[in-house]
C-alpha cells in the first residue's frame, strides 16, 4: 500500500526506504554484470560456470595481497583480479573444455563445480579465514560519495551499475554484429552443424571463455568492494544470486539477465527494513528464480505419453 | 610445432596461476629463539608453568579441546593459542617434568560431530582434561556428559549452557554478559536507544540482557538476529542505523570475521557519526583498530579482559609467546581467552598431588579460586559444587584511537539485571571465591 500523503510503502517511510534502493540497484549491477558473463558462456559452451564466483574471490584475494603487501602499484593489482579471472577460465577452457564439449550440461556444470571447489580449497589453505586475518578490499572509487534523492551513493556503486549496462549493450552488439560473435550464436544453436561449416568452434569457445573471465574477474573485484569484506566463502556463494540472473534470462536473453540481476539486488536489499520478510531476504534469488521460469513457461506445452496395454 | 605451442603455453599460465595462488599467502612471522616464560614468578612477571627454561621429556599428560570453525566464525585461534602457551611450559620443564600433549579438534556446529568429539577425547584419546573449547552450541551438546564422566571444562563460552550449567567454566563472560557491559557503557554516553544485531544462532541469549539495560534505562531497544555468513551488510546496517536513529546505539555483536563487513559498510553509507556505536569483546584487537580508523573514539567495545598492550605481567607474557610460538595469531581477545584458559589448567595440574588422572586433574580445577591474573579486573575462580559459574563478571571499556585499543572505562561489574549474576556475587562473597581471602 503506497500512501503519497505520508509517503511511506508499505508502512516504511520513503525517506528510510531510498538508500536500500541505491545498495540493491548497486549490488544487482553485479549480479547482472556476472549473470551476463554466465549467460554468454553458456550460450557459446553449454557451461554453466558454477565458478563463477570462487573465480572472482580469488582474484580479490590476490588483488588485496598485491595491494596489502607488495608495493606493486593499486591499479596493477586491481587489474590481476581481472586477468586472473581471465587467465583461469581460458585455462579450464583449454584443458578441460574439450573433454567435457560431447557430454551432457549437467556433468559440464559438475566440471566447473569441481574447479570451485579446487579453488576453495586453495583460498583456504593459503588465505585462511579468522580473527587473525580481517581483510578489506575498498576500490578508490568508494571514497567519492554523492547524495542522490537524498542517499548517499559511492562511485564504486555507480560504476557496478554502469558497467553491467554497458556490458549488456556491449555483448548484445557484439554478438550480432560480429564475425566471432555471429559465430557464437551459431554454436548456442548446435555445435556439430557449427563446425561442419568450417567455424573454429575450439577458438570461439576461448574467446567466451576469455570473456567470461574478465567479467569474472571484474564481478569479483567490485563485489569484493561492495560486499564489504573479503570474505571468500560468502563471495564464492553469492555466485546463486548471478544465477539466478541467468535462469530468470532462461539463460538466453542478455537483457532479461539484466533485469533480474537488479530484481535480485533490489528485492533483497529493500526487503531489509519490513520485519515480516527481512529474515527471509536471502532467499529473493530462489524466489524470483522460481516466479520467473514458472511464468515465462506458461505457454509450454507438456506432452505426456502413456505406453499401451 | 602449434600444438607444442599450445602445450607450452598453458604450461606457462599454470605455472603463472601456481605463482599468483602462492601470493594468497598473507606472510609469516620469523620465529625467535629467546627463552619464553622462564625464570621466578613474581608480581611484576608471569613465567609458563614452572619457569624452569629446561624441555620437559617425561609421558605426555592428554588435554583436549574442541573449537568451532565454520564460514563467517573462526573460534580455533583459541584452541590455537592453549596450544602455544602449553609449549611454553612444555619449555619451561612441564608439569613436574612431563610435557603436556594437547588434542585440539575442530567442528562444523554439528551436535553430532560436538557429541562424537567429546566422545573420542575423553574416551579413545582418553584425556585428563578439556580446556579451551568455545562453540555456538558444544556447551548444551555435551554438559551431560562431561558431567556424567565427571569433567569440568575450562573453556570461552558463548551460548546459556556455558554460563548455566556446572560442567562449564568460562575465562571469558560471554556474549550476554560482554553485550550488557557494551549497553552500559553506551547508556553512561547518552544513547537514546540499543539495537543490538548478533548471529541469529546466539541471538536469542546474547542479546537479551541488552533489552533489559535499555528497559531498566527507560528507552527502546530490539535485538537483530543476523545470518551468517553476512552477505548484504549494506542493507543490514542501514536497517541498525535507521532502527537505533539520531542519538541511538548500535551495538555489533560479532567476530572478526564478520564484523568487518558491517564497519566497512557504515563507513562507506557514512553512517559512523548517525549513532553511538558498542561492540561485544571480539572486536578489540589492534589489527581491527588500523583497518577501521574512522570509528576512532566512536566504538565503545566491552572488552572482557585488559588491554593487550597494559604491560601487565600476563599481558607481557601473552605477547610474548605470541612472538615465540604463535606468531600467525594477531594479538587478540581470542587469543588472551586461549592463554587464560591454558593458564588456569596448567595451576590445576601443578596443584594435582599424586598420580594425574582425569579425576584428580578434574578434582583440583574444581578447587580453583583466587586465582589471579592480570588479565581481568578480579581473581578467577570455579568453586566447588556451584550449579553454574559466571566467574568474569566485571568489564572494561575500550576504544580505537590512532592503530591501537585505549581503555576508556575500567573495572565496572555487569549490571545484574539478571538474578543469575545477582546470585554469582552472593556466592563470591560468602565462599571467598575471588576475595583473596
Amino acid at each position: 500500500m503506497i500512501s503519497f500523503a505520508t509517503t511511506t510503502i508499505f508502512g516504511v517511510d520513503w525517506i528510510f526506504l531510498k538508500p536500500y534502493i541505491v545498495v540493491g540497484l548497486a549490488l544487482g549491477g553485479v549480479y547482472a554484470l556476472s549473470g551476463v558473463g554466465v549467460v554468454v558462456l553458456y550460450q557459446a559452451t553449454g557451461v554453466l560456470n558454477l565458478a563463477f564466483g570462487a573465480i572472482g574471490a580469488a582474484g580479490a584475494l590476490i588483488s588485496y595481497y598485491l595491494v596489502n603487501h607488495t608495493s606493486t602499484p593499486h591499479w596493477i593489482a586491481y587489474l590481476a583480479c581481472v586477468v586472473f579471472g581471465a587467465i583461469v577460465n581460458v585455462v579450464y577452457g583449454m584443458v578441460l573444455g574439450p573433454a567435457f564439449a560431447g557430454r551432457d550440461p549437467l556433468v559440464k556444470m559438475m566440471g566447473t563445480l569441481g574447479l570451485a571447489l579446487i579453488l576453495l580449497g586453495v583460498m583456504a589453505w593459503r588465505a585462511p579465514a579468522g580473527g587473525a586475518f580481517v581483510r578489506v578490499l575498498q576500490l578508490p572509487t568508494s571514497n567519492h560519495r554523492y547524495t542522490v534523492f537524498g542517499a548517499t551513493v559511492n562511485l564504486t556503486q555507480i560504476l557496478a551499475l554502469v558497467f553491467a549496462l554497458v556490458l549488456t549493450v556491449g555483448t548484445t552488439a557484439f554478438l550480432r554484429f560480429t564475425k566471432i560473435g555471429t559465430a557464437m550464436r551459431a554454436l548456442a544453436s548446435d555445435r556439430e552443424i557449427t563446425a561442419t561449416l568450417g567455424v573454429p568452434v575450439r577458438r570461439v569457445e576461448l574467446a567466451a571463455w576469455l570473456g567470461s573471465g574478465i567479467v569474472c574477474g571484474a564481478a569479483g573485484l567490485l563485489l569484493a568492494d561492495l560486499f564489504t569484506s573479503l570474505d571468500y566463502t560468502a563471495l564464492t556463494f553469492l555466485v546463486i544470486s548471478s544465477l539466478a540472473a541467468a535462469l530468470i534470462g532462461r539463460l538466453q536473453s542478455l537483457w532479461v539477465t539484466l533485469l533480474g540481476g537488479l530484481a535480485v539486488g533490489l528485492a533483497q536489499a529493500v526487503a531489509t527494513p519490513y520485519s515480516s520478510i527481512s529474515a527471509y531476504r536471502t532467499a529473493a534469488p530462489f524466489v524470483l528464480a522460481i516466479i520467473a521460469l514458472l511464468y515465462l513457461g506458461r505457454h509450454r506445452t507438456v506432452t505426456l505419453s502413456r505406453t499401451a496395454g | 610445432m602449434r600444438s607444442t605451442k599450445i602445450k607450452l603455453s598453458v604450461m606457462c599460465a599454470v605455472a603463472g596461476l601456481l605463482v599468483l595462488s602462492a601470493a594468497l599467502a598473507t606472510g609469516a612471522g620469523a620465529t625467535s629463539t629467546a627463552a619464553v616464560g622462564s625464570g621466578k614468578a613474581s608480581a611484576t612477571k608471569s613465567v609458563c608453568g614452572a619457569g624452569t627454561g629446561k624441555k620437559a621429556t617425561g609421558k605426555p599428560i592428554k588435554l583436549g579441546g574442541i573449537d568451532m570453525l565454520i564460514p563467517g566464525v573462526d573460534f580455533t585461534t583459541i584452541g590455537k593459542f592453549a596450544a602455544a602457551y602449553f609449549k611454553c611450559v612444555n619449555d619451561n620443564g612441564g608439569i613436574n617434568g612431563r610435557p603436556i600433549k594437547y588434542i585440539l579438534y575442530n567442528e562444523q556446529l554439528n551436535p553430532t560431530q560436538q557429541a562424537a568429539l567429546a566422545k573420542k577425547l575423553v574416551e579413545s584419546d582418553k584425556v585428563v582434561g578439556i580446556v579451551g573449547n568455545t562453540s555456538f552450541t558444544e556447551c548444551g551438546t555435551n554438559w551431560k556428559y562431561y558431567k556424567s564422566k565427571g569433567f569440568t571444562v575450562i573453556g570461552a563460552g558463548v551460548q546459556a549452557e556455558c554460563f548455566g550449567t556446572p560442567t562449564f567454566v568460562e575465562s571469558n563472560m560471554g556474549p550476554r554478559y560482554s553485550n550488557i557491559g557494551a549497553a552500559q557503557a553506551l547508556v553512561r554516553r547518552g544513547a537514546k536507544s540499543l539495537m543490538v544485531a548478533s548471529p541469529d544462532t546466539i541471538s536469542a541469549y546474547a542479546d537479551g540482557g541488552v533489552l533489559k539495560v535499555a528497559q531498566a534505562a527507560g528507552i527502546p531497544g530490539k535485538a537483530f538476529p543476523i545470518k551468517l555468513p553476512i552477505t548484504d551488510a549494506n542493507s543490514t546496517i542501514l536497517q541498525l542505523v535507521q532502527a537505533a536513529g539520531e542519538g541511538g546505539g548500535v551495538i555489533l555483536d560479532f567476530t572478526p570475521d564478520s564484523a568487518p563487513a558491517l564497519m566497512q559498510a557504515a563507513i562507506a553509507q557514512g553512517l559512523v557519526d548517525k549513532v553511538i556505536w558498542g561492540s561485544s569483546t571480539p572486536i578489540a584487537n589492534a589489527f581491527m583498530a588500523k583497518q577501521f580508523g574512522a570509528f576512532d573514539g566512536k566504538m565503545h567495545i566491552n572488552q572482557e579482559f585488559g588491554n593487550i598492550n597494559d604491560g601487565s605481567p600476563d599481558e607481557n607474557l601473552y605477547l610474548a609467546i605470541t612472538k615465540k610460538y604463535a606468531p600467525s595469531i594477531s594479538p587478540q581477545a581470542f587469543g588472551q581467552m586461549g592463554f587464560m584458559d591454558a593458564k588456569f589448567a596448567v595451576q590445576a595440574l601443578l596443584s594435582v598431588k599424586g598420580q594425574v588422572t582425569a579425576a584428580s586433574y578434574n578434582k583440583a580445577v574444581r578447587a580453583l579460586k583466587n586465582v589471579k591474573t592480570s588479565m581481568l579486573c578480579k581473581p578467577w575462580y570455579v568453586g566447588n559444587a556451584l550449579p553454574y559459574h559466571i566467574p568474569n563478571n566485571t568489564d572494561i571499556t575500550v576504544t580505537y584511537k590512532a592503530g591501537e585499543v585505549v581503555t576508556e572505562d575500567k573495572c565496572i561489574p555487569i549490571q545484574a539485571v539478571d538474578p543469575e549474576l545477582t546470585q554469582t556475587r552472593k556466592w563470591e562473597t560468602q565462599f571467598n571465591l575471588n576475595t583473596g581471602k
